[in-house]
């Protein structure tokens, strides 16, 4: 019936890949592993197609230098869309898409030879304009993204990161992260912040049972189910003067730097604060002294 | 009299069992002191004493008697020299005075209970509270009312609002026929009490009349009978008890009239009835204020004002003795009193705006005033846009190397595939031993799935535990707030409170806690300790406070 199509809600997926491998310990001497990696991750985006036929998918990929749109694509070349050991046409497409492209840009990345973080939180942020454009175009969709990486903490992005957090919070997007390689307090937070699933598989080559696990339930699915709970998260801040994290410190209420220390004028804006002195003590009470 | 008691009054010559002597009424109870004697022979405490009776009209002997709870009658006789009247007089006096009295301490005994029982039936929760701690002897019943109870109790009292006068109420004193030419009237208390707080004149006339003069049934006759009551009130020529009301009702609204209506939003001219007559206004204008009208409407028109104005006027009072004003009385007081200072027509203006304003305006619905905010300079607005970089936690990082390239080229060649390994060989993707490991970790139970242990122990308690536990907390919760109100213990009635406090909460525990933790582990063994974990830790945190509370007590006495 047409009025039961149109009241299923669909679901979006966006898988942001980390195809930067110069700081993935676990992946960047074993290319048949990493090769696992992406297969398993091509699956498990058949596998979201194939919950329901309004599904819908989208993969973007980064690295080092770039982050690069993977799937759908634009113009989409139909040469080669012959049906292959009847695997429907959608996943037949999707799979080579994908592995097509990012075969070019791990030749890119492989003839540039750089070497650092990856540029993730934009990969993000084009994943979150993407979910921005779908909900103007369906009318009913949930949207999550699934973030793949096998890097540890990418701190010098830390605010960009806390910008797409925030804006996936308010757009009810789910960010989930997989993380492959060492763990990412940032990403944890990201995670509780949008109310996603942060999941560090203990063995990477099982990857595709922990994706299709723990990932695949839509949001709505995931209280009912019993998955894994979640983990307790550091938010502490770092100090402006020495970076380091503080439980207890003082904030610019003009600029809302943290520093670690009083100081009289803020280093960021130049405000002045009067010296708050030692903090008042409570006179005590005298008690009667026995004689 | 060895008595600390204030003698109300005292009656000599009052017979008691056929000895003479005097009776007194005192604070708190009846006493009769035998003549030539000095201690007192009878005493009835007014708590005692259920009702009064006196004895009927045209007896020889003045008598009243005094009937106690437990059926026991006392009488006493008036035996006063002066004859009938004056023992009358004074078995009279007697009796209205024991008619204060008696009622305030009446109900006292019963009340207290009944509303204790009453407060217990009403609140479950109170209920629940009192079977735990006073049944099981952890604190005592009147600890119980003091401290705990009183949240409860006070809910109950509230302001009582007065009932106000209906307008209809004469109307609904529906007569029925008598059957031979008479009328009933059927009079409640409520409806006496309608008529006195609107027509004052009437209950003064009450108050004089009744019951010297006559008694209430004949008052009522009269009232009935009289033009008063009727619509028609011819009241010149007869010489009735009411013609006297009825005057003063008419001096009262002739004063009404001329004083005016303060209200400057009320125009009372405009509610003239005009409307166009024959020839649309033009022609001669004849039957609109003419006074060729019927004498008797007229009358009638006028009972009628005067209802309503005595029944408006009867709220009015009754609003402003209780202290309490309408929004609208008190718009009308204080713009009344404004107009009556200055009487210039532009503070009338001035008081229509604002009442007209008052009603447009909703203070909570207008927006804050908005602050002015400051103006943010940066020196370093690098660091404002973004933020801290945790040196720490880079300097754990793992140091970035360059892939090699051998490495680059086989994961490409893997990639440039158009198909990947899982088409020739479905276990490439994942071996199943690898799949079922991850599906083991991720049950429950698995190593993954650490967390989990007390969210699935609310599912496996039984449903006569969980209650109970429910009630544990609720006691637990009561007598923790308590004690924790002691501190910091500044006055000694609160220092003595604590130790109470924490006395009760050891023998909560041990008569309340134990039982329940060993009842739960031999009925369902999975849950053990679990699920008593919290309240053990509320109980040991407050132990843990008295005993450091203690110890630095020690220490200052030292």
């Amino acid at each position: 019936m047409d009025t039961g199509e149109d009241l299923t809600e669909s679901s979006l997926l966006v898988v942001v890949l980390d195809v930067g491998l110069s700081r993935a310990t676990t992946l960047r001497n074993d290319p048949v592993l990493a090769g696992q990696v992406l297969e398993a991750v091509i699956a498990f985006s058949n596998a979201h197609m194939m919950m329901r036929l309004k599904n819908l998918l989208a993969l973007v990929a980064c690295d080092t230098e770039t982050t690069e749109w993977i799937y759908p694509e634009r113009k989409a070349d139909m040469s080669d869309l012959r049906q292959q050991d009847g695997q429907h046409e959608l996943f037949n497409e999707l799979e080579r898409t994908v592995r097509r492209k990012i075969a070019q840009l791990l030749k890119r990345s492989a003839g540039s030879n750089s070497k650092g973080e990856s540029m993730l939180s934009g990969a993000l942020g084009r994943a979150l304009c993407y979910v921005h454009r779908m909900q103007q175009e369906e009318r009913q969709l949930n949207a999550r993204v699934l973030v793949v990486t096998a890097n540890g903490q990418s701190v010098s992005q830390y605010m960009n990161f806390m910008n797409v957090f925030f804006t996936a919070q308010k757009q009810n997007v789910l960010i989930d992260v997989c993380c492959l390689g060492p763990e990412s307090s940032l990403l944890q937070q990201g995670c509780d912040i949008t109310g996603g699933q942060y999941f560090r598989p203990p063995q990477p080559q099982g990857l595709l049972q922990y994706l299709l696990w723990v990932f695949l339930p839509e949001p709505l699915l995931r209280n009912k189910l019993a998955l894994p709970p979640r983990v307790k998260v550091d938010y502490r801040a770092a100090c402006f003067c020495h970076r380091e994290l503080v439980d207890i410190g003082f904030v610019c209420s003009v600029c809302l730097s943290i520093v670690c220390k009083f100081s009289p004028i803020c280093t960021t804006c130049h405000t002045l604060f009067k010296n708050p002195g030692t903090l008042p003590i409570k006179p005590k009470r005298k008690k009667a002294k026995m004689v | 009299m060895t008595s600390s008691e204030d003698v109300l009054l005292q009656v000599s010559n009052v017979r008691y069992q056929k000895k003479t002597g005097t009776l007194y009424v005192m604070n708190e109870r009846l006493a009769w002191m035998m003549d030539n004697r000095d201690t007192v022979s009878v005493s009835h405490r007014y708590a005692d004493i259920k009702l009064q009776k006196i004895s009927p009209e045209g007896k020889s002997k003045i008598q009243l008697q005094v009937v106690l709870h437990d059926s026991a009658a006392s009488t006493f006789q008036f035996t006063n020299v002066g004859g009938q009247a004056e023992q009358i007089r004074e078995r009279d006096s007697v009796k209205d005075l024991l008619m204060q009295l008696l009622p305030k301490f009446k109900r006292k005994v019963n009340k207290e209970l009944e509303e204790k029982n009453k407060l217990l039936t009403d609140n479950p929760t109170l209920l629940q509270l009192y079977k735990d701690l006073v049944i099981s002897k952890v604190i005592t019943s009147e600890e119980f009312w003091a401290q705990h109870a009183p949240k409860y109790v006070k809910e109950n009292v509230g302001n009582k609002q007065p009932i106000g006068v209906s307008g209809a109420f004469l109307a609904d004193i529906k007569p029925q026929t008598d059957g031979c030419n008479g009328l009933k009237y059927k009079l409640t208390s409520d409806i006496i009490e309608s008529i006195f707080k609107t027509y004052p004149a009437v209950r003064r006339k009450h108050m004089e009349y009744v019951p010297h003069k006559m008694s209430e049934s004949e008052f009522w006759t009269k009232f009935f009978q009289s033009h008063y009551f009727h619509r028609d009130r011819i009241h010149s020529g007869n010489k009735d008890i009411f013609t006297e009301c009825a005057k003063i009702d008419d001096q009262d609204m002739d004063k009404e009239i001329d004083s005016g209506i303060k209200d400057p939003l009320v125009d009372i001219n405009s509610f003239g009835d005009t409307t166009f007559s024959e020839g649309f206004g033009v022609g001669s204008d004849t039957s609109a204020n003419s006074h060729t009208g019927n004498i008797v409407h007229q009358n009638m028109i006028k009972r009628f004002n005067q209802h309503s104005f005595m029944v408006l006027k009867a709220c009015q009072h009754s609003i402003t003795e209780n202290g309490t004003a309408e929004n609208g009385q008190k718009d009308a007081h204080t713009s009344s009193t404004v107009a009556k200072d200055d009487g210039d027509d532009e503070d009338v203006t001035v008081i229509k705006k604002r009442r007209i304003q008052e009603k447009l305006t909703y203070d909570d619905l207008e927006s804050s005033s908005s602050n002015v905010a400051a103006c943010l300079n940066l020196s370093r607005v690098d660091r404002y846009l973004h933020g801290p970089i945790t040196d720490t936690n880079s300097s754990t990082d793992v140091p970035a190397e360059k892939v090699s390239s051998s490495v680059m080229r086989e994961l490409i060649r893997l990639m440039e595939s158009p198909l990947g390994s899982s088409h020739r060989n479905p276990a490439a993707l994942i071996t199943p031993a690898l799949a079922i490991n991850a599906v083991g970790e991720l049950s429950p139970g698995g190593s993954l799935m650490k967390g989990f242990q007390h969210e699935a122990s609310a599912s496996m308690t039984p449903a006569d535990i969980e209650t109970d536990l429910k009630t544990l907390y609720l006691s637990v919760c009561e007598l923790l707030r308590h004690f924790w109100a002691c501190f910091p213990p500044t006055t000694p009635q609160l220092e003595e409170k604590a130790t109470t406090m924490h006395e009760t909460l050891h023998r909560f525990h041990a008569a309340k806690l134990k039982p329940f933790e060993d009842r739960v582990i031999r009925e369902c063994s999975p849950l053990s300790h679990n699920i008593t974990s919290h309240l053990n830790q509320l109980l040991n945190s407050a132990y843990r406070k008295f005993a450091i509370w203690q110890q630095r007590k020690m220490q200052h006495f030292r």
